[in-house]
């Protein structure tokens, strides 16, 4: 591993370990130095990136927790009284849900609840019984499954949906693979969708879903698949996106990120959470 | 156009890289063809065009299935659900014309006495329509399974059906039969007319169906409404 190679992998571990960009940028900057100055391996001065993260943070206290105060911006999704029946059994009951720009809203609830259905009809791909959505702005969604083509590689959907988006091919290309490097991944050139792992392809869906900067992002469980420190870099872009001023509905089932986002839709019925 | 050529380039990437597929798709007018070499060359000539109908057809049903997950995707990224149609619609043709020349030089080269501009009308036809055809027959039919089994259909009524029999009109591909008659038998022109007249008449309104079946599948649902997109 030489030293460039050291010092990405530091950065990375540091975001994963909750460090904020400020120190990161510090401390990387410290041991390029140093590492510069000394000639040495990094790995026998510091030893592995993972490792002097770890010590950094804890040096710190552990990650910063505290959610950075910030303005909400303007409204960019408005759903509702949305509500959705199948053969009957009422699955969303007048469901009301208002995210604006800076705001990360977290769809919560048991399996059966109507989390994915309701994502549906927010990017209008399900019809609801009754009840209306508004969208300031264009409208990027990542399914939780599905969404890519099986013969394609990563750069040819890139250059798919950005077509759609108004993207010359090399500039939907760059910004492409500038998302799949935010989530630890450069997409090898010629490898097809299907021949990419379930947690690569869910890092394909989800850097496509951004791809043309869209206002509002709709992410239904998009981390399927995920290991931990990819499902840790997931956390960091959605919550540098919310600092970019978009809109960010996701549904989860994981609730430990929960005091991390701003709004939280619970769709448990009284009658589930009784049982 | 733009998006539509973007999406007929990637839709034409994707059935390529299908190479068995492809192979299958390619031999079976063959087989078609050779079924019939020994005895009857003219009815080789009428097995091979409805071979190819048939290839394609299968090829669009199956990439139409295929585009089924991520379609809705592209419709939210921008493109409206005509670029998709035609931009698929392009490559199925694309690849249509790569399967028909081969067997279309087969015929110049191996058959003698028959009008061969009238076959290469059969051969147009029969990649204008069953394109449309097999991308229908995916829009309505969501399962690959069924589809296949009305393809089969399909073209078994079409190899056993007397062409003269009224009900086989309703055949998309019954141009290739009055064509061929003319082109084989050298009968007169109105097997042209009525083969030419049919051919066009099917491939128009099943274009026109796979693009209203598409406009409904992903339309811009009512509820949702864009604000300053």
């Amino acid at each position: 591993m030489n030293h460039n190679a050291w010092l990405a992998a530091l950065t990375g571990e540091l975001r994963r370990h909750g460090v904020g960009p400020d120190l990161t940028g510090h401390v990387v900057a410290e041991a390029a130095t140093h590492l510069t100055e000394s000639g040495e391996h990094p790995l026998r001065v510091f030893g592995p990136p993972d490792a002097y993260a770890r010590a950094v943070a804890d040096s710190l206290g552990g990650p910063d927790r505290r959610p950075p105060h910030r303005r909400p911006g303007p409204v960019r999704l408005a759903a509702q009284g949305i509500t959705k029946r199948y053969r009957g059994r009422t699955v969303l009951d007048r469901v009301d849900l208002t995210v604006r720009a800076g705001e990360i809203a977290a769809v919560v609830g048991a399996n059966g609840s109507g989390k994915s259905t309701f994502l549906r009809i927010c990017a209008g791909l399900v019809s609801p019984d009754a009840g209306t959505v508004r969208v300031h702005g264009a409208l990027g969604y990542c399914p939780q499954d599905g969404g890519t083509a099986e013969f394609l590689d990563a750069d040819e959907h890139f250059a798919l949906v950005g077509g759609g988006r108004g993207l010359t091919r090399d500039t939907a290309r760059r910004a492409g693979r500038a998302g799949a490097a935010a989530l630890d991944w450069s997409p090898p050139a010629g490898t097809q969708a299907r021949h990419l792992s379930g947690g690569t392809r869910q890092k394909l869906n989800l850097v496509l879903a951004r791809l043309g900067e869209p206002e509002v992002l709709l992410l239904d469980e998009p981390y399927q698949g995920f290991d931990r420190g990819t499902y840790l870099d997931f956390w960091h872009e959605v919550w540098r996106w919310r600092d970019a001023g978009k809109a960010i509905v996701v549904v989860t089932h994981l609730l430990n990120q929960l005091d991390r986002v701003d709004l939280v839709l619970d769709l448990t019925t009284p009658r589930e959470r009784a049982a | 156009m733009t998006r539509t050529l973007v999406v007929a380039e990637t839709a034409l990437r994707e059935l390529v890289r299908r190479r068995s597929v492809l192979v299958i798709l390619l031999l079976l007018p063959l087989a078609f063809y050779l079924s019939r070499r020994g005895d009857h060359l003219g009815q080789s000539i009428r097995f091979v065009c409805l071979g190819v109908g048939w290839a394609l057809s299968t090829a669009a049903l199956f990439a139409g299935s295929a585009a089924r997950g991520i379609e809705p995707r592209l419709r939210l990224s921008g493109y409206r659900s005509l670029h998709l149609v035609l931009g698929r619609l392009l490559a199925l043709w694309t690849v249509g014309v790569g399967l028909s020349v081969p067997y279309f030089v087969l015929i110049l080269v191996d058959q003698r006495d028959v009008r061969y501009g009238a076959i290469a009308l059969i051969m147009a036809l029969m990649v204008a329509v069953a394109a449309p055809f097999g991308l229908l027959l995916s829009a309505v039919l969501p399962r690959e399974l069924e589809g296949t089994l009305v393809l089969l259909t399909v073209v078994g009524l079409q190899m056993v059906m007397d062409p003269a029999d009224t009900a086989s009109r309703a055949l998309p591909f019954w141009f290739s039969r009055e064509i061929g008659t003319y082109a084989i038998d050298h009968t007169d022109g109105g097997y042209l007319t009525r083969g030419l007249t049919q051919g066009i008449a099917f491939a128009v309104v099943l274009t026109l169906l796979v693009v209203a079946a598409s406009a409904v599948r992903l339309r811009q649902r009512r509820h949702l409404r864009f604000v300053g997109a």
